[in-house]
Order: C-alpha cells, then sequence, then structure tokens
C-alpha cells in the first residue's frame, strides 16, 4: 500500500497520522506457518515463469545476432560482377556484332532473371512460414498413440489407406508394441522407400548441377542454375516426405543455397582469372572446370542430404541416415555414365 | 582352468570365424524356461514362412532363410525335448509342456543371406550355428556357497529367515534346538535332520514360491541321493564370530561333521559343476516372472530380489577378442524378460518393465559398470490371451481372452487382470488388496506360435550375428 502511493505520481504530500499501539502490527512480518488439510486437492507446483521474467530470460539467452558478412558481401559480390560481366558481353557483342557471344550473354541475364525470380519466391514463402514455423514438432507432440501418429504421417504423405508399403505396415504393426517399435516398422515399411527414393533424386540433381556448372560459361548463370536446381531439389524432396518445412530449418537451407551460390559464383570467377592469369591450355581449362562442377554437384549433394534430415518425420536411426561418402560414389558413377553415353551417342553419330 | 579347450576342431574353426554361438537360458523354475526356447525354436524353424518376425531386422528385410536341428556338440547333455513341446501344445485343448528339470542343450543352424557386399561375393547364404542351452537358475545359487565357510553360511541362513519361511521351517528347527554343537553324532540321526532340513527347502519353494534355497542340490539331488555329502544343514544361532571357539572342538563333534560335509559339497559338487557347464557361454537370457512374484507376496518378491541379485554375480562378463571368444569365451551380451507378458493388458507392459528393472536394479548397475550391453523386455513366449475392449460405463476397457487354468469348466473368459505397479507397493498394500494374477491355457495354433516380442529378443540376442 505505502509503496504503491509513494511511487504514484501523487503530489500531495501524506498528512500526519498518528497509530495507535494496539493496532495490528505491519505486514512486512514473515507469514506464520498455516496448516492444511492433507486431503485437500493440491496441483504439482507450477514452474513456468512469470511473464516479464521470462522474455528478460529469453533475451539474456538467445543467441547473438549474427550478420553473415562473408557470405553476404560473396553473394552479392558475384552477382556484381555477373552482371557487369554479362552486360559488358551485351555492349561487346553490340558494338562488335558477335550475334553469338550477344547471345550467351543474354543467357546469362536470363540466368540472373531466374535466380532473382527464384530466390524471391523463396523469400515471400520463408514470410509465409515464420506464421506457423513449428509444424512438425506440433504433429509429433498432438497424438502420443504411435499408430494415430504413423496414420497422420501417411495422410500427410498422400498415401492412400491400399498403398502396398502402408499395408505392409499394418500387417507387420501388432497392439502390444511399443511407441520405439512402432516407429522402427514404420521406417522400414513406408519411410525406406521414400528415403531410397530421396537418395536417387539427390543423386540425379547433384549430377545435373556439376554437369550444368562445369558447362556454363558465366558467372551469373551459375549462381542461377545453382539456386534454381537447389531450391527445385528442396521442393521435391518436401513433396516426397509429405511435409512442409518449418520456418527455421527453411532459413537455414536457405542459408546454405545462397553459400552453395556464392561458391559456384567465386569459383567460376577465380577460375576464369587463374586461366587467364596461368596461360592454361585447353586441356588444364577443361578439367578446371570439371573441378569446379564436381564441387558444386558435392555441395549439392550435402544439401541434399541436410534437407532429408530436416524432412524425415521420424529422425534417422543410428547408422541408418545416408552419408555424403557414399553419394560422393553414385555421383561418381553418374557422372562417369553420362560421360560414356555422351561418347557412345557421338560414336554412333560417326 | 583359465583355458578351456573347445571339444573338437570343426567347433574351434567356427568359433574363430565368429560363426557360432553358444546361447544359456536361465531362470528360475517355473519363469518360463521351457516355452522360451520351444517358441524360440519354433520361431526360427518357421522364419520367412508364418513366423511373426517383425521386429527381428534379418526377418524383416527377408533375410532369414531359417533353421534346422543338428546334432549337440556336447552328447553327454540331455537334449532339450522339442518334439514333446510342440505334442502338449498342439494338443486339444493345448497345454503347457512340461517343465525341464536339469541341464538340456539343443543345436540350431540357422541359415541367412548376409547384407554385407563385400562378403556376398563369396557366398551369399551363410550359416549361423546356435547352442542352445538351458539350465535353471536355482543351481547357480550354489555359487555364493564357494565364498563363504560354514559359520557364515549359518549366520546367512538365520538371517534369510523371515515369518513365512519360519513357518515352513518349524519341526526341523524345533528338532535341531536339541542339539547341542560339541556332542558326538550318531549318522542315521543326522541323516534324518538332513532330510528334514530338504523337506522345509522344498515346501518353502513349492508351496511358498521362494526362490532363494541352499543348498540347491538338495532339491534335486540326482545320483547323489543317500549320500553324506547331502547330509548336513545349517546350525542356527552360529555367527562367523564363534568361529575360533567352534574350531577347538573335537573332530567327531556335530559342528566338525557338518563343517567337512559343508566344505566336501562346496570342493567336490559346486565348482566342477561350475567348471564343467557355466563358463563357455556367448549370451546369456535370464526370464524372471514378475507376476507370479507380485501374486506371491512381499516376502517373496524380496527374497527374488535377492535370488537374480546372487545368480547374476556367478555371470563372466566381458567382451570376445578372436583370441577369447576360442579359448575362453565371456558373456557379452544379456537379455533380461519379463514373461508371461500376454498375461496383462498390453498397456500395462511399460510398468512390467519398469518394475522387472526395479528388481534387478543392483545387478544392471553393476552391468552397466562393466560396460555389458543390457536389455529388458517384457515378452510372451507363447502367447494364451488375445487383447480386446469392452466398452464399460461409456469407457473403453482392455481386457484378455483367453482360458484361466484354475477354473472349473474350462471355459474362455473375458478378464482384465488388474494393474502391475511400477514399484514394489508399500506394506499396507498388501494387506489391503495384493495381487492375483491368473494363469491361462495356451491359445491353440496352426502354424508358427504366436508370441509378444519374441523377435525383439532374437533380435538382441543374434542380430550382430545374422549381417
Amino acid at each position: 500500500m505505502n509503496d504503491r502511493r509513494s511511487s504514484s505520481s501523487d503530489t500531495r504530500l501524506r498528512p500526519p497520522e498518528r497509530f495507535d499501539a494496539t493496532d495490528e502490527v505491519p505486514q512486512h512480518d514473515p507469514r506464520p506457518m498455516l496448516r492444511f488439510d492433507p486431503d485437500t486437492d493440491s496441483q504439482p507446483l507450477d514452474e513456468t515463469l512469470p511473464d516479464g521474467v521470462e522474455s528478460a530470460l529469453d533475451r539474456a539467452l538467445a543467441r547473438p545476432r549474427r550478420r553473415r558478412w562473408g557470405l553476404l558481401v560473396l553473394v552479392g559480390g558475384a552477382l556484381a560482377v555477373g552482371v557487369a560481366q554479362s552486360a559488358m558481353q551485351l555492349v561487346d557483342a553490340w558494338r562488335l556484332g558477335e550475334w553469338l557471344a550477344g547471345a550467351w550473354g543474354a543467357l546469362g541475364v536470363l540466368g540472373g532473371g531466374l535466380l532473382a525470380g527464384a530466390l524471391g519466391r523463396e523469400l515471400g514463402k520463408l514470410r509465409r512460414l515464420r506464421r506457423h514455423s513449428q509444424l512438425r514438432e506440433a504433429l509429433i507432440d498432438e497424438s502420443p498413440e504411435p499408430f494415430a501418429l504413423c496414420d497422420r504421417l501417411r495422410r500427410q504423405m498422400g498415401l492412400a489407406d491400399d498403398d502396398p508399403h502402408w499395408r505392409a505396415f499394418t500387417l507387420a504393426h501388432q497392439q502390444h508394441h511399443s511407441d520405439a517399435e512402432t516407429r522402427t516398422l514404420f521406417a522400414h515399411h513406408v519411410l525406406a522407400p521414400r528415403d531410397r527414393k530421396a537418395r536417387g533424386l539427390i543423386t540425379r540433381m547433384a549430377s545435373e548441377s556439376a554437369l550444368m556448372v562445369a558447362v556454363s560459361p558465366s558467372t551469373l548463370l551459375d549462381m542461377g542454375l545453382i539456386a534454381w536446381r537447389n531450391l527445385y531439389m528442396i521442393d521435391r524432396l518436401a513433396r516426397l516426405y509429405g511435409l512442409e518445412l518449418g520456418y527455421a530449418s527453411r532459413l537455414k537451407l536457405f542459408r546454405t543455397v545462397l553459400a552453395n551460390m556464392a561458391f559456384a559464383g567465386t569459383s567460376e570467377f577465380i577460375a576464369d582469372a587463374g586461366m587467364d592469369m596461368l596461360s592454361m591450355n585447353l586441356l588444364e581449362r577443361l578439367s578446371a572446370r570439371a573441378a569446379q562442377g564436381m564441387g558444386s554437384g558435392l555441395l549439392t549433394a550435402r544439401l541434399g542430404l541436410r534437407t532429408i534430415r530436416l524432412l524425415r518425420p521420424l529422425p534417422f536411426e543410428e547408422n541408418q541416415a545416408p552419408r555424403l561418402a557414399d553419394l560422393r560414389r553414385e555421383l561418381w558413377t553418374e557422372l562417369k555414365r553420362l560421360d560414356r553415353d555422351g561418347r557412345a551417342t557421338r560414336d554412333g553419330d560417326g | 582352468m583359465a583355458l578351456t579347450l573347445p571339444r573338437d576342431m570343426g567347433d574351434m574353426i567356427e568359433r574363430g570365424f565368429d560363426r557360432r554361438l553358444r546361447l544359456a537360458v536361465t531362470g528360475l523354475s517355473r519363469a518360463g524356461k521351457t516355452a522360451f526356447l520351444t517358441s524360440l525354436v519354433n520361431q526360427l524353424r518357421h522364419a520367412g514362412l508364418d513366423a511373426r518376425l517383425d521386429l527381428m531386422k534379418t526377418a524383416r528385410e527377408g533375410r532369414l532363410l531359417g533353421a534346422q536341428r543338428i546334432e549337440q556338440s556336447d552328447l553327454s547333455i540331455p537334449s532339450f525335448p522339442y518334439d514333446e513341446a510342440i505334442e502338449a501344445l498342439s494338443l486339444s485343448p493345448p497345454e503347457w509342456p512340461r517343465p525341464t528339470r536339469g541341464i538340456s542343450e539343443l543345436c540350431l543352424s540357422i541359415r541367412y543371406r548376409t547384407a554385407l557386399p563385400g562378403r556376398a561375393l563369396i557366398k551369399a547364404q551363410r550359416t549361423l550355428t546356435l547352442d542352445l542351452v538351458d539350465y535353471p537358475g536355482e543351481w547357480l545359487l550354489d555359487l555364493p556357497l564357494l565364498e563363504l565357510d560354514y559359520p557364515q553360511w549359518c549366520e546367512r541362513m538365520t538371517r534369510l529367515q523371515g515369518p513365512a519361511r519360519r513357518a515352513y521351517a518349524a519341526d526341523w528347527l524345533s528338532a535341531v534346538q536339541k542339539l547341542a554343537v560339541d556332542q558326538s553324532v550318531d549318522d542315521r540321526e543326522l541323516a534324518e535332520l538332513a532330510a528334514g532340513y530338504a523337506e522345509t527347502l522344498k515346501r518353502a519353494r513349492a508351496e511358498g514360491g521362494f526362490s532363494y534355497v541352499q543348498p540347491g542340490r538338495f532339491l534335486l539331488p540326482g545320483d547323489l541321493e543317500g549320500a553324506p555329502v547331502l547330509q548336513f544343514f545349517p546350525l542356527p544361532g552360529i555367527t562367523a564370530e564363534d568361529r575360533v571357539r567352534l574350531s577347538r572342538l573335537p573332530a567327531g563333534s556335530l559342528y566338525k561333521t557338518l563343517e567337512r560335509r559343508f566344505e566336501h559339497y562346496k570342493r567336490h559338487v559346486v565348482l566342477p559343476f561350475y567348471r564343467d557347464h557355466f563358463r563357455r557361454f556367448d549370451r546369456q537370457v535370464v526370464l524372471v516372472d514378475v507376476l507370479s512374484a507380485l501374486n506371491a507376496g512381499a516376502e517373496v518378491f524380496n527374497d527374488m530380489r535377492m535370488t537374480l541379485g546372487d545368480l547374476m554375480k556367478s555371470f563372466r562378463f566381458g567382451g570376445n577378442g578372436t583370441l577369447r571368444r576360442l579359448f575362453s569365451p565371456r558373456i557379452d551380451r544379456l537379455l533380461i524378460c519379463a514373461t508371461k507378458a500376454d498375461h496383462v493388458t498390453p498397456e500395462q507392459h511399460p510398468k512390467l518393465l519398469a518394475l522387472l528393472e526395479q528388481l534387478l536394479d543392483e545387478p544392471i548397475k553393476d552391468l552397466r559398470y562393466l560396460d555389458v550391453p543390457v536389455k529388458a523386455l517384457s515378452l510372451a513366449s507363447i502367447r494364451a490371451t488375445e487383447t480386446r475392449t469392452i466398452e464399460r460405463n461409456g469407457q473403453r476397457q482392455p481386457v484378455l481372452y483367453g482360458t484361466p487354468l484354475d477354473e472349473p469348466g474350462d471355459q474362455p473368459a473375458l478378464i482384465f487382470p488388474g494393474e502391475v505397479p511400477d514399484r514394489l507397493p508399500e506394506e499396507a498394500f498388501w494387506h489391503r488388496q495384493g495381487f492375483s494374477f491368473s494363469a491361462f491355457r495356451p491359445l491353440p495354433h496352426r502354424d508358427a506360435l504366436p508370441h509378444i516380442r519374441m523377435d525383439a529378443a532374437l533380435d538382441w540376442l543374434l542380430g550382430d550375428k545374422l549381417r
């Protein structure tokens, strides 16, 4: 009482007051013991902190915000250089009447357009997702009954009731199976085929982007292709597992996409500069390009693995998660196969 | 002694290549050893056809091809009566197989397709030879005797006597209390008293459900029946402090005679037995019938806890490298099971498991310290009930559908057997309510035996060898 009055903006001074000695003792004393009937209903002590404290605590504990200046500079720089390169190419082409070079320049601008479009769409999606970020967590939390959870996941994935994989799971599942046992069976019968498909998709995407980056001549086109293929891959994987990515995971993946773009852009630039500086011959130039492509392919594969880890409704069991080493081998085989096929058709033509 | 040479060369080669496994199954009597082994052999025989082994990875991936019985390596051990057990289960109405009394052995050859790419180049189908050994857990109870001398043993036996146990021993106690430690003894009188002591042990086990009975051979004497080595008993009232005083007694006195026989029993019955049979296992299964212990009450439950604690101390644990696998194998994986899980409704299984872990808390701590992989499961080797739900007062109530054994009429019934506590209830509960889980007749079967989590058990015991 006392405190509140003095803290208010009341400017009136309090008149003197006299208390009777027999008046009640002031209320600052420790509270005396209270005894309750042992049968009284009682709840467990609520351990959540009051609102104000929590937000202060949150702020104190939150991870320091870190601007990724390096990444931004790389992406921005590569973009600027790429645009400048394409523009110069166009101008040169116009002046000299080299229509082929002009077409390449136009292609570069197209790549830039693709890139801008993909990035814009992604940013829009991110903003939308911020509102319902904890989708997967909620899904897991809501249904404690393991079989009901699996049924929800099935519907999320768009599997019909009579899908053979789902049928195999329901046949294997028995009433007495525990939570973990049900999940193991679900992972084996329903998720494993999807994992295999996802792996195939990643390998294909990785080899595609490896080839494209190796072949494409301009920085801007490289970056555009990488952004386009990577974001496409994320979407395809998400559709495969039937789960929308959460805001945080999407943001994390987007950062990886940006990093991949930065790699493609700068490596193209460095390769170009290096070739000129070291005056490489044709073979050396080709192998430098191939290495650049392979690097981009591997980064794409890594992004794919990361996406699967975030997307899979149930986390991988020990030693079951696909590893980059396996994918690298597959990627290499795939590239060799493409090479061989190409050669075969060429020989066939000749 | 540390060097137990394998029996023959083929055995040794198979062990060297890690293609042979010795799996021991134990448990106190009536824990479900026979049912477990019967079901295990049956599931592996039917693997890939009609056995439901979804929780076993090899079977789930379709790589398990099946199993065949082959001749066991040690021909002096009785064979496990698998055919008789299946016959009993195939009767109409089906009956539980007769419990095995002693040690028995069975050898299986398991065929599977390997999943390891390198090995498939040599040969895609591979074989694992599995020696199954089943022995009563009570036999292991004699092992702690090796660390005790006679006065210590007497003290321990006196301390063990709770009110329920003392009731079974009343007659024998009054007879033995008339004796004096220094009197000279008549062999016939001693034999009678020893028989009386054996009788109290038998009654405590059969009627009271107690499992900590020492010496174990008194219950199943075999060819030692009537031999003086089995004619001794603990003297009540003797403690370890009396040792010096008692050691001055003449050689013909009661105390000296009993002590001599006790030592003889230790050296010539317990030790060779352990050396011959219990030192060469790779994997160990311990079966525990938690529900019967709950039925019998707190004293029996605690008695079982002590028994299992002592029993598990006698295993030799540790990793098996190639050399050790050849010459001195140790148990490198352990499975503890709460059996008869089909006698409660499925939502009680986690609690059954919690209770099992409480029953074995001390051994589990030791195993953790030794870093031995151990897994606890609630399982039913051969299912005796089906799970149903009924609607009651607008709420769904899970129930069991099965034929209770101990009721007249032999009619199937719908029963909710009651909840399992997740820890041992306090004293007052036992007087107020107690437990009464009923026993059921096995379900009739046509193909593989129905079971609960036998596949998980198989996966834990064999999975890493069937890759």
